[in-house]
């Protein structure tokens, strides 16, 4: 029950459970039960990249000339991707290492969330480069209160699982005494917040992040904020992997294979994850309307980013086997894919050079010429 | 040579050797939304109504029975599908 770092019992990983199991003891992978958590992990590794890696020095220029509601939308737009960033940079962590129980999603949990944490670097890295004052950009971030409701819907359901893991992983199931105040937990309620938790996970990551990502392409459609964009690109790649980790995750929940009563819970839950996609979909049109308080921008206006954010949302609740709930059946900004596909796929007409995977590479081209002026 | 329903509508030939699904389905202006084009997202997930899909790389987005990713499949024999709306 309580949390160990080395597990002494002696278990079949292969017959544990995702979550609520035996913590993992040995971390290996010569077996699996989920062979395609350490897929993801390697497709995640081969992703990898470093914000300075991108030049960003042109976007300093552009962002100077952009007018003032303009500079609204990229700044706001900005801090709510860094807020998304820290909760998700350090979440998946805290909230499920201490409740997995099969190795090759532990490892998962910890590649993923790293991933966020190169996200959360990147923006101070566009910040920096257009602002001489970057720390007013992010101390706003826990001032602004636009931002900060958003801060509570995203938090809220793993500050639930937290809280709830810590009370039972401490004192067991029941009622217990926590400082004059009766507290209870049971392992199903527990299992039940988790459910919960991952599904708001997957609207953080596949509907809060593509809104702010169409408002990032935006500029650069325009062919403004480049460099912002290529970091977005990186970003909106690995979000993608990062989101077919948590649909997995919770489809392998409501199938019941792994935990039978996981697949009660997410019967007994439907009506709340739809209440979750929801209530995540009218947000996002309310920051869209904060976003644009001041004016539009050429190609997005509040009008086509709500309607965005319910093409969105019926599109990821059907990936998560619920029916959608909006009419909106065309996507209103159909030249966000050339943005969102991988960049060695192909290349968004604006970009001249591909912008990932020069990471180590050497030009082994040398010709004799260039040795002209050796001498031995 | 594959015949490719789409929605119910009049068959599309699909010659073996051609491009995976995806890009097949665009190039006879069927708008199907996708992401990575590598089978990664499950953006471009579509129904296999009747036949059998080949994938070239093996996907790594969750596809549900009776769902498949064309980005990354080509059909074997003639199949129907459906893009969901
Ligand atoms: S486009 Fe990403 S899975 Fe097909």
């Amino acid at each position: 029950m309580a949390y160990t770092t080395f597990n002494r019992n002696i278990n079949d990983q292969l017959k544990e459970p995702m979550f609520f199991g035996n913590a993992v003891n040995v971390s290996r992978y010569d077996q699996q039960k989920y062979p395609i958590f350490e897929k993801l992990i390697e497709k995640q590794l081969s992703f990898f990249w470093r914000p300075e890696e991108i030049d960003v020095s042109k976007d300093r220029i552009d962002f100077q000339q952009l007018p003032d509601h303009e500079k609204h939308i990229f700044l706001s737009n900005l801090k709510y991707q860094t807020l998304l960033d820290s909760v998700q940079g350090r979440s998946p962590n805290v909230a499920l290492l201490p409740i997995v129980s099969i190795p090759e999603l532990e490892t998962w949990i910890e590649t993923w969330a790293f991933s966020e944490t190169i996200h959360s670097r990147s923006y101070t890295h566009i910040v920096r480069n257009i602002t001489a004052e970057p720390h007013k950009v992010f101390d706003d971030i826990m001032l602004n209160e636009k931002i900060l409701e958003r801060a509570q819907d995203v938090t809220r359901y793993y500050d639930a699982l937290i809280d709830g893991v810590n009370l039972y992983q401490r004192c067991g199931e029941g009622n217990h005494n926590i400082n004059g105040n009766i507290e209870s937990i049971t392992l199903r309620e527990l299992k039940k917040r988790l459910y919960l938790c991952m599904m708001s996970v997957n609207v953080l990551e596949a509907i809060r992040f593509y809104v702010s990502f169409a408002c990032s392409f935006a500029f650069a459609e325009r062919e403004l904020m480049e460099g912002n964009a290529k970091i977005i690109r990186l970003i909106a790649r690995d979000e993608a992997l990062h989101l077919t980790g948590t649909q997995h995750i919770l489809n392998i929940m409501a199938s019941g294979d792994d935990d039978p009563e996981m697949a009660e819970i997410a019967r007994e839950c439907e009506e709340d994850a739809y209440a979750i996609f929801m209530l995540a979909a009218e947000q996002e049109k309310d920051w869209a309307a904060y976003l644009f308080k001041d004016g539009s921008m050429i190609g997005l206006n509040k009008d086509i980013l709500c309607q965005y954010v319910e093409y969105i949302t019926n599109s990821r609740m059907q990936a998560v086997g619920l029916k959608p709930r909006f009419a909106t059946t065309q996507n209103p900004i159909p030249w966000i894919n050339t943005w969102l596909v991988s960049d060695n796929v192909q290349v968004a007409p604006q970009e001249s050079e591909i912008s990932s995977y020069l990471v180590g590479q050497i030009d082994n081209e040398v010709d004799s010429d260039e040795f002209g002026d050796f001498d031995l | 040579m594959s015949k490719v329903i789409v929605n119910a509508q009049m068959p599309l030939s699909y010659d073996s050797g051609q491009h995976n699904l995806l890009v097949f389905l665009e190039q006879h202006k069927q708008s199907v939304s996708f992401q990575c084009r590598e089978g990664f997202c499950g953006a471009c997930r579509c129904k296999l109504i009747s036949g059998e899909v080949r994938y070239l790389q093996e996907p790594l987005a969750f596809v549900r029975k009776g769902e498949f990713l064309p980005c990354c499949s080509v059909p074997i024999g003639d199949i129907s599908i459906e893009i969901p709306k």
